[in-house]
This record gives C-alpha cells, structure tokens and sequence, in this order.
C-alpha cells in the first residue's frame, strides 16, 4: 500500500491522531489528485452509510415464532442456563483472607487425610491385589476422590460442578474440627469443572485445584482430572 | 448513519433473555422485534436477496433461541446475533454461489496493490439514487469477506472491537478487508461514468 493510501485509509478509519489529522488534510489541500482519490473514497462510506434499510415483511416475526414452536430449548440446556447464569461472587477481607491462607492449612489437611484417592473397581473373585487395576468389560470404574476446604467461618459448604449439573444442593461438604470442610465423592475418569458454595450463596473455587478455567463470565472454576 | 443495534446491554434486554430461557416465547417475540430489522438487513447485504435474507434471518433467530442457554454474557447480545447472522449467511454462500470464495482471500490475488481510487468523480454524473443502486450492486460483486467486512463497518456502523468479535480475525485483518472493498466500490463507482 502506498502511503498516501495508507494515510487515506487511516483517515477513513478515524485511526489519524489530531496532528497526522491537520497534515493529512494538508496533504489533500496540496494535492488535487490526491484529494480526488480520497473523495471517492469518502463517496462509498457517505453512501454506504444511507443505503436503504429493509422493514422485515408483515409475517417475519410469525413464521421465526412458527419455527420456535418446532424447535423448543431442551431441559438439559434450560437447567444448564439455570446453573451456569451470571451470578455475584461476593467477596470480603476476611473472606478473601481465609481463601488465601486455606492452601497452606488445607496441605496439611490433606495430608491428614491420606489416602486422597482410591481406586474403586471390581476385584475379581480369585485375584489379588496386583489385580485390582483389573477391570471387567462393561463395568465402569470410579475414583473416589475427597474436597477439602477451610472455612473456619461458613455455615455450610457444598460443591457444584459438572459432576451433579452444577446443583449446589446436592453435594454437601462435612464440618470437622478446625473449620475443615470435607467431602468424598466418586467419579469416573474425566475432567470435571467444580466450585465450592459457601452458606448457599458465595462461589469459589478450590483455591488448591492445580487447575483452573475461565467460566465465561470472568471468574474461574476449579478443574478437576480424575484418572486410575 | 444507518441504525446500528443498541449497543448497551440494558437491563431490560437481559431480563428478555433470562425470560425467553424460561421459555416465554413472548419475550424472544420482543428480542426479535428489536433485531429484526437489523439482521435481515445485514443478510441482504450478505446474500444480495430479500427472500433468502428473510429466511436466514429467521434461521439466526431460530438458532438464537435454541443457543440461547450458551450465550455468555460477555459478548453483548447483538453482537452474538451478529455472528449467529453472518455465519449463516457464509455457510448459505458456501452452498448455494460456490464460486464465491469464502475463505480468507489473498487480497493482492484480487486487487492490484496498486490500483487506487478512481480519480474521476461519479458524483457529478449520477445521482444520488442512483449511486445508492450501483453501490448495492457493487456490494454484492465483493468477495464475501471483504463485504462481510465493508458491511458491517459502514453500513452497520459498527467498530472494529465490535468486528473482531463477530468475524473472529483481527483488526488489522478487517481494515485491510475494509480498505480492499472500499477501494473496490470506489473503482467500481467511478466506472459508471463510461457506462
């Protein structure tokens, strides 16, 4: 591109600063084929602006709400909009203070509750124990895996994630000593987002997961690899 | 300037979408009316046909209303019908003018670097109608993504930001394509006067 097109077409684009601005339409002033060229140019994005717009014909909107009749959202995907709507995490010092120190205390936490996970799959009746990775066709192995949480202040705590359709009522953390909240679920192999809810409204996400993912909505979920 | 889609988010446009993900078509029936107009006129300038447009429009708002529990929130509604639209409209160009191209193009293939606007100035031939006429047909002689790219900025009025969005390529991407079918138009325009 030579640059007095390119000038041009920074002009167009509103890109010039005030002073390439002034030099440019200096530029024009000086040069009339230069200034021809521009005109035409500024001619289609004058028009472009004032071509006539359609009014979508008197049936547009009954035949468009004719064809949502025959293609109704799915349950799954209402319940999915339901659970993973925008919401308002709400934060406070001495909540944001608990969620940063929870990764040190919850270490030793886990620690404390070693093994974190265990291998749940059918042993076969004559097998040992160098069998147990063993499984049978058709049957489905599952880790259990344990939560944990420090929320020494919370009320309740409860995990919703990809496991149980992001229900925030279905899987309830236990309270032990010391504001530990805990619990053991089982999942099959996959990879699972997940957020711990505190007193039934503040979202977080597991401050220890090794992972985390972008929920779209700025905020990030916990990531959760579960393999045998 | 042509109407371009309400570019603020308002509240009462998101408890439309919170209602129409409950199923009341009443109120997608109001986020149609209010964007109706917009995108049938962008698939027209896409697919150069009102019936076809119709159609597509229809199929965005079909497609809407069934995405609708994936929108994300942080691209603004109109500018996820935007790219509900113009999909349509290049999937529909795939299929039925194979000869358009419709994947990204090398812009020195098409145009000359070197060719600049038109000197001459078609203004003072014809007027101001007719060079709205020549100027929808020469619209539709773009390659596609140079007139996706040409629409939406100057005739949806819309910014770059907006553009990366929908179109899903950079900026510097889309002012080259805006440039090459400005410049196109120009030229274009500019040979009306021999004919």
């Amino acid at each position: 591109m030579r640059e007095q097109d390119l000038l041009i077409q920074r002009f167009l684009d509103d890109d010039l600063t005030p002073e390439e601005r002034v030099a440019f339409l200096q530029a024009m002033d000086a040069d009339p084929s230069l200034r021809r060229r521009w005109l035409n140019l500024e001619l289609v994005v004058a028009e472009a602006v004032q071509l006539p717009r359609l009014a979508p014909s008197a049936r547009f909107l009954a035949q468009v709400q004719g064809k949502l009749a025959l293609a109704p959202v799915s349950l799954w995907d209402r319940l999915r909009a339901m659970v993973t709507a925008p919401r308002t995490l709400e934060w406070n010092f001495a909540g944001a203070t608990a969620a940063a120190s929870v990764a040190l205390v919850a270490v030793v936490g886990l620690l404390q509750f070693a093994p974190e996970r265990i291998v749940e799959a059918p042993i076969p009746a004559s097998g040992n124990q160098a069998q147990t990775a063993s499984f049978a066709p058709g049957q489905e192995s599952k880790v259990y895996v344990r939560l944990v949480l420090l929320q020494p202040d919370a009320r309740s705590v409860s995990v919703a994630g990809d496991f149980n359709g992001w229900n925030p009522g279905q899987t309830k953390l236990e309270r032990s000593e010391g504001g530990m909240w805990t619990a053991t679920i089982a999942l099959k192999p996959g990879r699972y987002q997940y957020m711990f809810v505190i007193d039934g409204k503040q979202w977080v996400a597991d401050p220890l997961a090794e992972e985390g993912a972008g929920d779209g909505f700025g905020a990030q979920n916990a990531v959760l690899d579960v393999a045998i | 300037m042509a109407m371009s889609i309400d570019h603020g988010r308002s509240n009462d446009e998101a408890k439309l979408i919170a209602r129409s993900l409950k199923q009341d078509s009443d109120a997608f029936g109001q986020l149609v009316e209010r964007y109706a107009t917009v995108i049938v006129n962008v698939a027209y300038r896409m697919v150069g046909d009102r019936t076809e447009a119709e159609d597509l429009a229809q199929e965005t708002f079909v497609a809407a209303f069934k995405a609708l529990p994936r929108f994300r929130a942080e691209s603004k509604f109109s500018t996820w019908l935007y790219r509900i639209a113009t999909n349509k409209c290049k999937d529909w160009l795939r299929a039925k003018r194979p000869g358009q191209a419709v994947q990204d193009v090398d812009v020195d293939e098409v145009l000359d670097d070197g060719v600049v606007a038109e000197e001459r100035t078609p203004e003072r031939l014809l007027s101001q109608q007719q060079v709205a006429a020549q100027l929808d047909r020469a619209i539709q002689r773009l390659p596609p993504l140079y007139r996706e790219a040409f629409v939406l900025k100057h005739v949806e009025g819309l910014s770059y930001e907006e553009m990366q969005e929908i179109v899903g390529v950079n900026a510097d991407t889309l002012k080259m394509r805006v440039y090459k079918g400005r410049l196109q138009l120009s030229r274009e325009l500019a040979e009306l006067k021999e004919a």
